[in-house]
């Protein structure tokens, strides 16, 4: 029992980072109608460049405070830049158009942060509690205490800003129909922009979290098939739908593990995958998904 | 007897190569791919025949995500997968099994066809990205069960798979790998363009175009997609199998989900739908890494391994990047436009 | 020539007025109703065709259909009017498989088509067009009948690999077909033409000409004529005719009750999910209840008068 108890718990405090990163791509996917499939590079990215600024435990650079700062300033100005110079373009365009460019864009962001910081894999310095922390015989990571205590924090103030802000409304009508929320006086831009920050730096959070416990390396890309999953299973315009995805997933991967490793080797890794084609076949909408009805 | 003016419209309508002059610039083309390792080794560049048949191979296996993703306008990011059961296929009956490689290619090939068939089913309910999304689940599901299967040799591979023997003799050189590949492309060419004009490939553009409505025209949507997955998982299970003797050996790590995008990209790039677009993308990148890898080996650009890959990711990725902004419908687009506008010179479209 | 004088006179001088033909007033409705009368005398109480009955269809909170009954006599134009909203397209939508109403049959030909896949329905002769032809943007007029000759194919995917043979008759003897229905409808210069290039009125023709090329034995005509020039509405008004006279039962949603008038033996008159008129034209338009729901007492004089 302790031992249900133990994995159900872990996967409970991994599924709300799991939740939180899974909202930047949500917000992305709702308010500009973009399928982002290279966020993990934008997890990468921002992961790194945390690093440029902190440092590893053992060659630390800068006070957190500071470099968190100056990342999330770096992570606001790359969200502008893709919104302006690319993404601007495609509005009006076919979303076929856009998923394709994300493509490409996933691409291009593995190459530079492959040129520039090369395939290694390094530890970086935050003041996020390390270690376990014990609660009888049960252990539990306390990066992932915190971070999932933002995590909710942060999905409430996201609920909250799109459900009762005048500019959250903006964003839903956006998602909804751009040319027609233009006409309505919605700035488009203004919209477009504030998603892809959102996006952006929601990502970084992101990063920087799951960094602190498995280190900053490519493989941080890799992210992506769990935003994917989480999503899918939460339903792909639901913010609420993120944090329970977030938590199926990794209560079923931490049983995964446990259980399932012994038999078939590793298969927590693909525990993802099959959940995706799993949801897709009885609910493709998600648990927390508007369906949509086709008007023919 | 003379055919009725009608007639002749008909069969001129759906005829692949419609006047003389096609038939003189065609008949030219093969002529000098027929010739081409003559050629290259004649010009000194003996080195780009197996660049080329790697090309040839990659030909196959786009043409048939041309299938699934140009025709029928369902995203695959997982067609390396199907190539790696072509591979697969073919390496476990010859190494393991003992069987001689044609039968195991004839084997091969549609078993993947039926596994792309079966990949299609979820597919069949959904739409857009949920498509890539769950050909992207097959593809690292699909490896992670060739990483444990023991009969695939798990991380090692499988190593011996033999040559083919055609007419007694075996496939050994670099000519003869070429000719053979040649010939197979050919064939998908004919195949990939016989689709189009036939009933599927309307069908599939119906629903490409609009998969709700295309009920309406009587279409079975479901079907219509089990079909194209069908098709493209024949094309990369041939290419893969294929590819499995060129090389001999068949290991996990060389198929990535890199090779996915880039096969969609070259799908873009190329010109969403048409037979021509497919091979005129898979043409244009193959080259540009090609370019690339010759120049930094060359040392004209002194970079190490790793940066040489990084540096063709990112000419990939900005070549479809482009071409999503600006030119969402390919070459042939653009080979469209100035056919038109040479047709109406000089007075301009 | 005294021009008639009813609510909608204006509109009739206005196509007595764009007429190529001097001469043409709009007492050739009547001579156009008389015609159809006699042509389909022969036909008259024949049997039902397309039987709806208690359908019942909901959307969350809204009640699209609330226990529809129907009967579509075989050979007969039918008219299918009401104000938006009362549920003429979710009726087609239910009829044509795109929608599952939760309660209620359709009987046709002997089969239930509530359930039916939408495809098998049009496959059993079941036509409809589109309200927005504008889907198949880039494939051109000949395309897409082409296309719609997909459920009339015999070829497995062998012979379309191969092509010679087998595949290569059915594509010469589909083309045969598409140019046929390309004559019938009139649209030979639209033919290599892509629909993104076409004009929303052309767009209409060549929708309509993609429902023929299924060969349907029921026709359903989603506002044909709506958003057309009046040119267009007489060129469509004698397609439906034509149509009519090769066999094909027509039924058509339409808002325009001078055309509703010409063209259909029986005008159907939904509200709200129900049908709450039916009947001969002339009928319809003097009943009260119909006055009230639909045109409105405000709307003008109901039924022309017509003076020569």
């Amino acid at each position: 029992m302790t031992v249900f108890l133990q994995l159900f718990l872990s996967g409970l405090l991994l599924g709300g980072v799991y939740g939180l990163i899974a909202m930047g791509f949500v917000i992305t996917y709702r308010s500009a109608g973009v399928f982002n499939i290279a966020y993990g590079q934008f997890a990468v990215l921002g992961a790194f460049m945390a690093w440029v600024f902190l440092g590893s435990p053992t060659a630390p650079r800068m006070p957190f405070v500071p470099a968190l700062a100056l990342t999330l300033a770096a992570a606001v100005v790359f969200a502008l830049a893709i919104e302006r110079f690319l993404f601007r373009r495609m509005i009006g365009k076919p979303v076929v158009a856009s998923f394709m460019l994300t493509l490409g864009l996933l691409a291009v962001l593995h190459s530079v942060v492959m040129l520039v910081w090369g395939a290694r894999t390094t530890a970086i310095a935050t003041p996020l509690p390390k270690g376990p922390l014990f609660l009888g015989s049960i252990v539990l990571a306390r990066e992932y205490l915190l971070a999932s205590g933002l995590a909710l924090l942060l999905a409430a103030g996201l609920a909250a800003f799109f459900r009762f802000t005048r500019l959250g409304l903006a964003m839903r009508a956006a998602y909804e129909n751009q040319t027609a929320a233009r006409c309505l006086g919605v700035r488009a831009r203004r919209v477009a922009q504030i998603a892809w920050v959102l996006c952006a730096v929601i990502a970084t959070a992101g990063g920087i979290i799951i960094a602190s416990v498995i280190g900053v390396s490519l493989l941080l890309s890799e992210l992506v098939m769990v935003v994917l999953a989480v999503v899918l299973i939460g339903g792909m315009d639901s913010l609420g739908g993120c944090l329970v995805g977030g938590l199926i997933l990794a209560v079923s991967q931490q049983l995964a593990s446990y259980y399932l490793n012994p038999l078939l080797p590793g298969v927590d890794g693909i525990v993802s995958m099959v959940l995706i084609v799993v949801i897709l076949l009885i609910r493709p909408t998600g648990l927390f998904g508007t369906r949509a009805i086709e008007r023919v | 007897m003379r055919k009725s003016r009608a007639e002749t419209d008909i069969r001129r309508h759906i005829a692949l190569v419609e006047n003389r002059r096609q038939w003189t610039a065609l008949a030219i083309l093969m002529a000098l791919l027929l010739l081409l390792p003559h050629l290259l080794r004649w010009i000194g560049a003996g080195g780009w025949l197996m660049f080329t048949n790697f090309t040839l191979l990659t030909v196959v296996a786009v043409l048939g995500l041309n299938v699934i993703t140009g025709m029928c306008g369902l995203i695959s990011l997982g067609h390396s997968g199907f190539i790696m059961l072509g591979s697969y296929g073919v390496a476990i009956l010859t190494v393991q099994l003992g069987w001689p490689f044609w039968a195991a290619l004839a084997v091969s090939t549609p078993a993947t066809a039926a596994v792309a068939a079966i990949v299609a089913l979820p597919a069949v309910r959904l739409k857009g990205f949920y498509v890539a999304v769950v050909t992207l689940a097959f593809f690292f599901i699909a490896q992670y069960v060739f990483k444990n299967l023991p009969l695939a040799g798990s991380f090692h591979g499988l190593v011996g798979v033999p040559p083919p023997r055609l007419f007694g003799w075996k496939v050994r050189t670099e000519t003869a790998w070429y000719y053979l590949f040649f010939a197979a492309a050919v064939l998908s060419v004919l195949a990939s363009a016989n689709i189009a004009r036939s009933r599927f490939g309307r069908a599939f553009c119906a629903v490409r175009d609009n998969s709700v409505t295309a009920a309406g025209l009587g279409i079975h949507v479901g079907l219509a997609k089990i079909r194209a997955f069908f098709l493209g998982g024949l094309f990369a299970g041939l290419a893969g199998g294929l590819w499995a003797a060129y090389v001999s050996v068949v290991r996990l790590d060389q198929f990535s989900l890199w090779d996915s995008i880039w096969y969609v990209g070259m799908i873009i790039i190329g010109g969403g739908g048409s037979t021509a677009g497919a091979v005129a993308g898979v043409v244009l990148l193959r080259l540009l890494g090609q370019i690339l890898r010759t120049a930094t080996m060359g040392g004209w650009l002194p970079l190490n391994s790793n940066a040489v890959a990084a540096l063709t990711y990112a000419v990939y990725g900005l070549a479809i990047v482009l071409f999503a902004m600006f030119q969402p419908h390919g070459l042939m687009a653009i080979w469209g436009k100035l056919r038109a506008r040479y047709k109406s010179w000089p007075f301009g479209v | 020539m005294i021009y008639p004088i009813s609510g909608r006179g204006r509109a009739s001088s206005e196509r007595a007025a764009r007429a190529p033909r001097p001469g043409r007033v709009a007492d050739e409705s009547a001579i156009r109703s008389a015609r159809r009368r006699d042509i389909t005398g022969a036909q008259q109480a024949s049997d039902i065709l397309l039987d709806v009955r208690d359908l019942e269809l909901t959307f969350g909170g809204i009640r699209a259909l609330a226990g529809l009954s129907l009967q579509i006599r075989k050979g007969e134009i039918l008219s299918l009017i009401g104000p938006n909203g009362a549920g003429k397209t979710c009726l087609i939508n239910c009829i044509t498989g795109y929608y599952r109403p939760q309660r209620g049959s359709v009987l046709f030909q002997g089969h239930d088509l509530v359930g039916m896949p939408a495809h098998r329905i049009a496959r059993l002769g079941v036509g409809r067009t589109f309200q927005d032809p504008t889907t198949y943007a880039g494939m051109t007029a000949l395309d897409i009948l082409m296309a719609a000759r997909f459920s009339h194919g015999r070829t497995t995917l062998l012979d379309a690999v191969v092509h010679f043979g087998r595949s290569r008759r059915e594509e010469i003897a589909n083309l045969k077909i598409a140019e046929e229905i390309i004559r019938f409808v009139q649209i030979e210069e639209l033919r290599k033409q892509r629909l993104a290039a076409m004009s929303y009125g052309q767009r209409k023709q060549v929708e309509i000409a993609r429902a023929l090329a299924m060969e349907p034995t029921i026709l359903f005509l989603d506002e044909p004529m709506s958003g057309l020039d009046e040119v267009m509405k007489e060129i469509v008004n004698d397609l439906i005719l034509a149509v009519h006279q090769k066999g094909v039962t027509v039924v058509l949603i339409e808002h325009d009750f001078q055309a509703v008038t010409e063209l259909s033996h029986a005008v159907v008159v939904l509200a709200g999910g129900l049908k709450i008129a039916q009947g001969a034209p002339e009928e319809i338009s003097s009943d009260p209840a119909v006055r009230e729901a639909y045109l409105g007492s405000a709307a003008g004089e109901p039924a022309e008068e017509v003076r020569v």
